[in-house]
């Protein structure tokens, strides 16, 4: 993963029209997920799984995605983080790889 | 129905592989079409019936709706909606009168429980959606029919297979009966998939792809090699009668008769003795002699031991004098929705006095005679009829509708 601000606003943005099925015109920075853009917790999660599979990265313990509020937070988050979560996901595959090479125990 | 109340039906809607409205369906039956085409993988390549599953015809439900529906879900909701503005209730009347549901499916959504365990067992249980629960829970028809319909009352999902559909009938019509419930929509629906499919196929009850498939679902014939499956949905709304009346709704017709049963120690096969008792007990819920019944409407499916033993009931119950036929070999068998799906039909056929036959049965078997066969349109007055529906685990439900009334 490494994507510039506008490539980040593509996917985030995708996401949210063709799962979400928002309007593209309602994308904007400022706007909450929940009161503007009337999604829910479910929502998120579930955007949040898309973001995962579009990014080859995980999401799931990371705190800091919990706190976003609007789709500005997103594209921060996103921004910021993105060596970090790849070298996340890219350790995790190494263990999950290292583990299945080892002779089953006894 | 030996409760307080008497219970009608007051809407009606449905999904299915042969119309997406009664009328239409009537129509594709009267002219004889067969839903049943080759199948997928995802059928195991089988026969199979299924109706639409293309996204934009959903796009009616709101995706705040829709996010947590499966196609089995998706055909409940399209029905349902149809049959709440067929019945002419508002959703602020259904919100005042705690209005609920009863309504069933065989195992939830297949496709969903497929898409589930794809991902946990390839280790990616993380890329699971939150609304993978809600999709293939197995009250997934009922819970999100209340809620595309707004209904703030009990919901039901009596899951017996083949028999989900007509068992909703029956609690929703005794619930009504006994003074509990106003309005209840009732009915079934369920989708394809190899998982039921596959499972008929192992036990040698499913037809293989061979020949002409539109021939391939023979209820009664004896040239039948097993059963179609099918998918879709009906919903009825049901309605205490006075409540009805008071209001000036349109009368589809009363349930009078509804009995459940189970011959005790059933799997897979059929028990006749335990069927005909199902139908007299419901005969006798109605107060109605046998001989007083108009058209029997088969569960059927085109299996050998399933077919032979509801004829055999019938025989004993119902002598040679009550017409007969099954739509299986049309719409294939459209398990946890036959029932409703196919009582629609029977309404449909009430209305233009004309009584569609047994597709496929050119030549029947002589352990399904001795019973009225329809085999071809016949025209008749139905006044009365009566509809099986039976499943897996030794489970016989029988239903008994006036029209008229």
């Amino acid at each position: 993963m490494n994507l510039t601000r506008d490539e980040i606003i593509e996917a985030v943005n995708g996401a949210l029209v063709n799962e979400m099925e928002l309007d593209p015109a309602d994308l904007a920075p400022d706007k909450t997920f929940f009161e503007d853009l009337g999604l829910d917790s479910l929502d998120m999660v579930d955007l949040m799984i898309g973001l995962q599979r579009k990014f080859g990265i995980s999401l799931r313990e990371n705190e800091e995605i919990k706190q976003v509020r609007t789709l500005g937070d997103v594209y921060d988050f996103f921004e910021k983080n993105q060596a970090m979560l790849t070298a996340q996901a890219e350790a995790a595959k190494a263990a999950a790889q290292a583990a299945q090479s080892q002779p089953p125990k006894e | 129905m030996n409760g307080l109340k008497r219970v009608v039906i007051t809407g009606s809607g449905i999904y299915s592989a042969l119309g997406f409205t009664p009328g239409e369906l009537f129509d594709n039956l009267a002219a004889g079409r067969s839903a049943i085409v080759r199948g997928g993988e995802e059928e195991d390549f089988l026969p199979t019936a299924p109706a639409s599953r293309d996204p934009e015809r959903f796009r009616v439900l709101p995706r705040t709706l829709r996010r947590a529906m499966a196609p089995s879900a998706c055909f409940t909701a399209m029905a349902g909606l149809a049959a709440m503005r067929d019945s002419g209730l508002s959703q602020d009347e259904l919100l005042a009168l705690n209005a609920g549901c009863a309504v069933g499916s065989t195992m939830g959504s297949v496709s969903t429980l497929r898409e589930g365990y794809s991902l946990v067992l390839s280790g990616q249980s993380d890329r699971l959606s939150p609304m993978h629960f809600f999709k293939c829970a197995s009250h997934t028809t009922a819970f999100n029919l209340a809620r595309t319909l707004g209904l703030n009352g009990a919901i039901y999902s009596p899951c017996s297979a083949c028999a989900s559909g007509l068992q909703s009938m029956g609690l929703g019509a005794a619930l009504i009966s006994a003074g509990q419930e106003t309005v209840m929509f009732c009915g079934g629906a369920d989708e394809t998939g190899s998982e039921v499919s596959g499972s008929f196929a192992l036990m040698y009850a499913h037809a293989p792809a061979e020949g002409d498939l539109a021939e391939s679902s023979r209820p009664f014939s004896a040239h039948r090699k097993g059963l179609v499956c099918g998918e879709g949905a009906a919903v009825f709304c049901l309605e205490e009668y006075d409540h009805a009346v008071r209001r000036g709704a349109k009368i589809y017709g009363e349930i009078v008769g509804y009995s459940s049963n189970s011959g005790g120690n059933g799997l897979s096969q059929s028990d006749a003795p335990a069927i005909a008792r199902c139908m007299a007990d419901t005969c006798a819920s109605a107060g109605i002699a046998p001989a007083d019944i108009d058209y029997i409407s088969a569960h059927a499916t085109s299996t050998l031991q399933g077919d032979a033993a509801e004829a055999a009931a019938i025989r004993e119950v119902f002598g040679s004098g009550v017409p007969v036929s099954s739509l299986k070999g049309h719409l294939g068998h459209t398990l946890g929705a036959s029932g409703p799906l196919e009582m629609a039909a029977v309404f449909e056929m009430a209305r233009h006095g004309i009584l569609i036959p047994t597709r496929n049965l050119d030549e029947i078997d002589p352990a399904c005679a001795g019973i009225d066969h329809v085999t071809e349109l016949r025209e008749k007055r139905i006044r009365i009829f009566f509809k099986n529906s039976f499943a897996f685990g030794g489970i016989n439900a029988s239903l008994i509708c006036k029209l008229n009334v």
